[in-house]
């Protein structure tokens, strides 16, 4: 029989109350896959890692992690999360919490919890161990957060909207880390709404919106899918583009309109006909195009801003 | 020991308001109140009865303080996202909760043992070394209702009506339960409260233990009754809410 996958989810449906949060989703990650989990603000992506740490009981379908149900996996230490409403203890520092965590993961798992030089190193948490939780920032508490999500060397990561706390820098090093824990054999799944993290450190995506996987694969692939081109320039605030021929999509970034278009030459002479083009640009399709082009309209404002 | 025990109890040590509420404050109304009441009393034998009196007021004043003030902070746990970060580890939600109750149990002890002792060594009261042991004994068997009652409030409430909770509870229960005056100086009606409150019956348990005897019948079935009243409320909220629950 072959290893179980890392993650199976089959038929995942979610409802709060009326609400579908997630619909029948089915997503199946083997071992040693980085996957991200990309879509906009409410498209499901955390109900659906809440939904495999069994924080939540789901109203049908099955998630399967390693072969067990998400609170036996939980308890066995084959888990290592960060959650987007985590949180620290308070009156502790942040070496008593990583040390309470690791002992856990080391009854539970009974194997090498991760070696604390090199999680400092590989967190980025050097210097904070004697620090008081109350005394972090922002971006320490992310790291520290990240920390405990690392300590037992779980053999699957799951990381919620991982470096929304942090400024560009800090994003950048952390991507270095993820992409670390992959070389070092562990599965890793983390939620963003980020296009360029997603492009920078999974080796698959997975394009979840209205509670669904819309595209699945690699970010080339996915890119490749869309075949379009965008068209931007300087316009109006205020004007419309969605008729103009071959546009699929509309963003507006300051005064600059971007339009991703299935057919440019049709689209660029609507528009030339229509008058001048000031700071024209025609380029081919990003991910975020690609992925835009994939989501049902009303969603297409949420996504695609790289904060 | 249990790692997250000790991680729990470290922590509660180290916050300076609860050591001051729990024994710092009990022991000082123990001495004041003595000095100013027992003062104006004629004789030894009524000055014993004062002094002993108050002891065992200040003793479950004390430990009322730190079974509320350590199991009410389930709720500053949850509100802050602790709860839900130690759910996703191997930690058990069991223990988790075992834990608390466990903390809260222990921790009305160096209340009931400063004051004790205040009562002791600064008062003068004297009592035979077995009644010592179970006015002990009693006290802190008996504030588990108490732990019961902190849960129920940590759990049912958020952060900010938990942390007011803590003290108007406290006053409440300390002044309507007859923990600062007796009950007897109350008019007539906020007698009556008393009579319902378990600070009231909880201090007479203590009293009866201290006057030589047994503890009185009704405060022991009283005591019991709200113990387990609190705990079966308690345990229907927390699976209405689970811990990891951050709101709703």
């Amino acid at each position: 029989m072959p290893p179980a996958p890392a993650l199976e989810i089959r038929g995942l449906t979610v409802r709060y109350g009326d609400a579908v949060a997630v619909d029948s989703l089915d997503l199946t990650i083997p071992r040693g896959q980085t996957v991200a989990l990309l879509g906009p603000n409410g498209a499901g992506k955390s109900t659906t890692v809440n939904a495999v740490l069994g924080l939540l009981n789901p109203s049908a379908g099955e998630v399967r992690v390693l072969g067990r149900t998400p609170r036996d996996a939980v308890r066995a230490g084959s888990i290592g999360a960060m959650l987007q409403h985590g949180g620290l203890p308070t009156e502790t520092r942040v070496g008593e919490v990583l040390d309470l965590v690791r002992r856990s993961f080391g009854r539970a798992a009974g194997e090498g919890t991760w070696p604390q030089a090199d999680l400092v190193t590989t967190a980025g948490i050097d210097g904070l161990l004697d620090r008081p939780v109350e005394a972090l920032s922002g971006g320490q508490r992310q790291r520290v957060l990240l920390a405990l999500a690392l300590v037992g060397a779980p053999p699957l990561l799951l990381l919620d909207e991982p470096t929304s706390a942090m400024d560009v820098e800090a994003r950048r090093a952390f991507w270095t880390t993820m992409r670390g824990l992959a070389g070092r054999g562990h599965t890793v799944v983390f939620a963003t709404h980020h296009l360029d993290e997603a492009d920078a450190v999974a080796d698959r995506v997975v394009v979840v919106a209205g509670g669904r996987v819309v595209a699945d694969g690699t970010a080339a692939e996915i890119k490749s899918g869309v075949g379009g081109r965008t068209v931007s320039f300087t316009a109006a605030p205020g004007q419309r583009f969605e008729g103009v021929p071959g546009v699929t999509a509309v963003t507006w970034q300051g005064g600059t309109v971007r339009l991703a278009t299935t057919d440019a030459d049709a689209t660029l002479r609507a528009l030339l006909a229509d008058g001048g083009l000031p700071d024209l640009e025609v380029r081919g399709a990003s991910l975020e195009d690609a992925v835009l082009s994939l989501l049902p309209a009303r969603r297409q404002t949420t996504i695609g801003a790289t904060r | 020991m249990n790692p997250l025990f000790a991680f729990q109890l470290r922590r509660v040590a180290r916050n300076k308001q609860f050591v001051f509420f729990t024994v710092l404050l009990p022991a000082l109304f123990t001495i004041f109140l003595t000095k100013i009441i027992g003062g104006q009393m004629p004789g030894v034998a009524e000055r014993q009865e004062v002094s002993a009196s108050i002891m065992v007021s200040m003793m479950a004043y004390g430990a009322i303080g730190a079974s509320l003030g350590a199991t009410i902070r389930i709720s500053f746990d949850r509100a802050s996202g602790w709860l839900r970060q130690l759910r996703v580890t191997p930690v058990p939600q069991t223990q988790v909760f075992a834990v608390d109750v466990v903390v809260g149990v222990l921790l009305a002890l160096p209340s009931l043992l400063v004051v004790a002792f205040v009562g002791r060594f600064v008062n003068g009261v004297q009592l035979p070394a077995g009644t010592w042991l179970a006015l002990l004994a009693v006290l802190w068997a008996g504030s588990a209702a108490f732990v019961a009652l902190g849960l129920l409030v940590g759990l049912a409430l958020d952060e900010k009506a938990a942390g007011g909770a803590i003290g108007i509870l406290g006053v409440v229960l300390a002044a309507l339960g007859g923990l600062w005056w007796p009950v007897e100086i109350l008019p007539e009606a906020m007698r009556g409260l008393a009579y319902t409150l378990p600070s009231y019956w909880y201090a007479e348990l203590g009293r009866g233990v201290a006057a030589g005897g047994w503890p009185a019948a009704g405060a022991v079935l009283a005591m019991a009754g709200f113990t387990a009243a609190f705990g079966l409320i308690a345990v229907s909220v927390a699976r209405e809410r689970p811990l990891h629950a951050v709101a709703g």
